[in-house]
């Protein structure tokens, strides 16, 4: 079983520390995706694990066996790269049987898993061309197929679509979920793109220097965020995040007042304890935003900035009283214009209370 | 309207490439028409000459010292533009893997004789290979048992001209090479390393493969520059002992301006020159077909 396990893996260049102890276990056959900012420290993670970079503190375990000091040939893992990394003198067929042709594999026996892998991926007529003679598409596929020749126990990608245009990139990410259920085999994925993190995952694992923020499903990242990184970074567009004041607090509720909706108490769900009076945030989606004023949801004065119009929805920009910036998803026909006063209802119970350090109050 | 401005856009394109037409023509065109013309005649040095047809050919091909000098250049081409190419490219295999001021440092140093006069550089190797009190004395001594005056024995004088024409030139191979092995891109080796290539498995498939186009370059020329090897021979041997480094060029020198036989030293000049242009022309094309 090539289930994967991190223990307090932590790597420093000189005196900067850059990956924080760090704990992630990943099952046999999960689809695992490192999400983040850049320079989070998701890319070097993904290459500590594939032997490409030295791991300074901690335990890297493949099949319960410690590979922290092993070489990177040695730990069954193959690498796609963010540039491909074809070797541009080589056809696509020597390309992809690079390993098997250094290992001095039997022809046939090379000849066999080249054919079978260009099949997975629909590069059998492409066998003779060399990479230059490739789309990006299509040289993405033959790095993917370099790693399967090679049967690894993990499929390392290190944001292997930031190379393609919007639409190929979508298409590419149908092609890897694909891939992930005919092969089964254990991947980690690395992007800055949530998007590409939440439709390929099975499970997430967020990133901030170097310090995993939390790790879960996509949709339990998007319901149940441990602080407002995560909530802010998941979902997209991201979590809108308004000022407001603990007026009491009881049996797990809070009793809040937005800073932009003065004398308009509401409760959301929160920890007792919190000082009353004390500042907190409070995070709302756009999708759980309103136009116009609703029954039971808190109201909110703002002005409309600008409409980001997809078609079937539009994304209002808008901004509060405080100047708090807001974005709204907007349904159906109604959009309002630029510089309009408008009301918007926000709904509790799809609220998330942070202290004003961003930990989540739950 | 149109024909107006047509001839002055003409007039200008004239006018921008005159510069380089006519110092094409003044520097190089005519001097090698010049050349060949006057390889048919029995020109002095200064002057115009008689028509003589093929004679100064005939007499080339009757003259031993002309074969000899033919031979020694091969001879010198053979020590020098392999050997110097290998050279410039372990070094720089060996230099590319420094970090940071180091790297700079340690090529700088390789560069620095490039930089030399020849006649610094004959200078310097003259008094470490002298025979008294020449530093490398002791090496040849551990080696041979005695001490040699290496510019005055007709084995050792070509090989001495060759080794300090490589320390003379290679800093400058080796920055071709530094230069090519750099647009490698370190994801190649990366991904190599995880299909479990050695060291060499990654030099014999990636590097050597990816900098070929580099040294193609670097042996083409190479080989034009040590055809037209004259100047360290000329300073640390005079061609001798007994014509041993003697090369073509020297012959052009000689037969021009030692015995004021133009139109011979013409000739001469000639031969080399078609050498040069078939030779380099042929290797590169060959060496650019291997390299596809």
């Amino acid at each position: 079983m090539s289930g994967i396990k991190l223990t307090g893996v932590s790597k420093s260049f000189g005196a900067v520390k850059v990956i924080h102890d760090v704990d992630i276990e990943i099952q046999q056959g999960e689809f695992a995706v490192f999400v983040g900012p850049s320079g989070c420290g998701k890319s070097t993670l993904l290459r500590m694990i594939a032997g490409l970079e030295e791991t300074t503190g901690g335990q890297i375990r493949i099949d319960t066996e410690d590979v922290t000091r092993r070489e990177a040939s040695k730990r069954g893992v193959a690498m796609v790269f963010q540039s491909y990394a074809l070797y541009p003198h080589l056809s696509v067929f020597d390309n992809m049987a690079f390993s098997l042709s250094i290992a001095r594999r039997p022809k046939a026996e090379i000849d066999a898993k080249v054919r079978a892998a260009a099949d997975i991926l629909r590069l059998g007529d492409y066998l003779s061309h060399k990479p230059s003679q490739l789309s990006g598409g299509q040289r993405q596929r033959v790095a993917i197929g370099r790693a399967i020749v090679r049967e690894p126990r993990v499929f390392l990608f290190d944001e292997p679509l930031s190379n393609l245009d919007a639409e190929l990139r979508v298409k590419m990410r149908m092609e890897i979920a694909r891939l992930h259920r005919q092969i089964g085999a254990t991947m980690i994925y690395v992007t800055h793109d949530q998007v590409e993190a939440m439709t390929l995952a099975d499970k997430i694992v967020v990133l901030k220097a170097g310090v995993v923020q939390q790790v879960g499903e996509p949709l339990e990242l998007y319901r149940n965020p441990d602080n407002m990184f995560v909530a802010g970074f998941i979902g997209s567009p991201g979590m809108n995040f308004l000022k407001a004041r603990v007026m009491s607090a009881a049996a797990g509720r809070l009793v809040v007042e937005l800073e932009d909706a003065p004398g308009v108490p509401f409760d959301v769900p929160g920890t007792a304890g919190v000082p009353l009076g004390k500042g907190i945030f409070l995070g709302v989606r756009p999708e759980h935003i309103a136009l116009g004023e609703r029954e039971g949801s808190v109201p909110l004065k703002a002005t409309a900035e600008f409409i980001e119009e997809l078609g079937g929805t539009g994304y209002l920009h808008a901004l509060t009283a405080t100047g708090a910036e807001m974005t709204v998803e907007c349904r159906g026909e109604e959009r309002p214009h630029p510089k309009q006063a408008i009301r918007l209802s926000l709904d509790p119970k799809e609220m998330f209370a942070f202290s004003e350090r961003g930990e989540r109050l739950r | 309207m149109l024909m107006k401005e047509g001839r002055s856009k003409a007039l200008a394109a004239v006018l921008m490439i005159a510069p380089f037409v006519i110092t094409y023509r003044t520097v190089f065109a005519y001097p090698v028409y010049k050349m060949f013309a006057l390889s048919f005649t029995d020109a002095p040095l200064i002057g115009e000459g008689r028509w003589v047809g093929f004679d100064n050919y005939a007499k080339l091909l009757n003259q031993k010292l002309f074969f000899t000098s033919v031979w020694n250049t091969g001879y010198f081409v053979v020590l020098t533009v392999v050997p110097n190419t290998l050279i410039g490219l372990g070094l720089a295999l060996m230099v590319v893997r420094l970090k940071g001021w180091l790297q700079s440092l340690v090529l700088v140093l390789f560069f620095l004789p490039y930089i030399l006069p020849v006649s610094v550089v004959t200078q310097i190797w003259e008094w470490v290979l002298d025979q008294q009190f020449g530093i490398a004395q002791y090496l040849i001594e551990f080696f041979t048992g005695r001490r040699i005056s290496v510019f005055r024995d007709p084995i050792w004088a070509m090989p001495m001209v060759a080794l300090v024409t490589i320390w003379w030139t290679n800093g400058f191979n080796l920055l071709l090479f530094i230069a090519g092995l750099r647009n490698i891109p370190a994801d190649y080796y990366e991904a190599a390393t995880l299909d479990g290539a050695t060291r060499w498995q990654c030099f014999q498939r990636i590097t050597w493969p990816l900098i070929w186009p580099v040294t193609a370059l670097v042996l083409t020329l190479q080989l034009i520059l040590q055809l037209k090897i004259f100047d360290q021979v000329y300073l640390m041997t005079e061609g001798g002992p007994f014509n041993s480094t003697y090369v073509l060029l020297q012959l052009v020198y000689r037969e021009a301006f030692r015995l004021n036989h133009g139109g011979l030293g013409s000739a001469v000049a000639v031969f080399l020159f078609l050498i040069i242009v078939t030779v380099s022309v042929l290797q590169y094309q060959l060496l650019r077909v291997r390299g596809r």
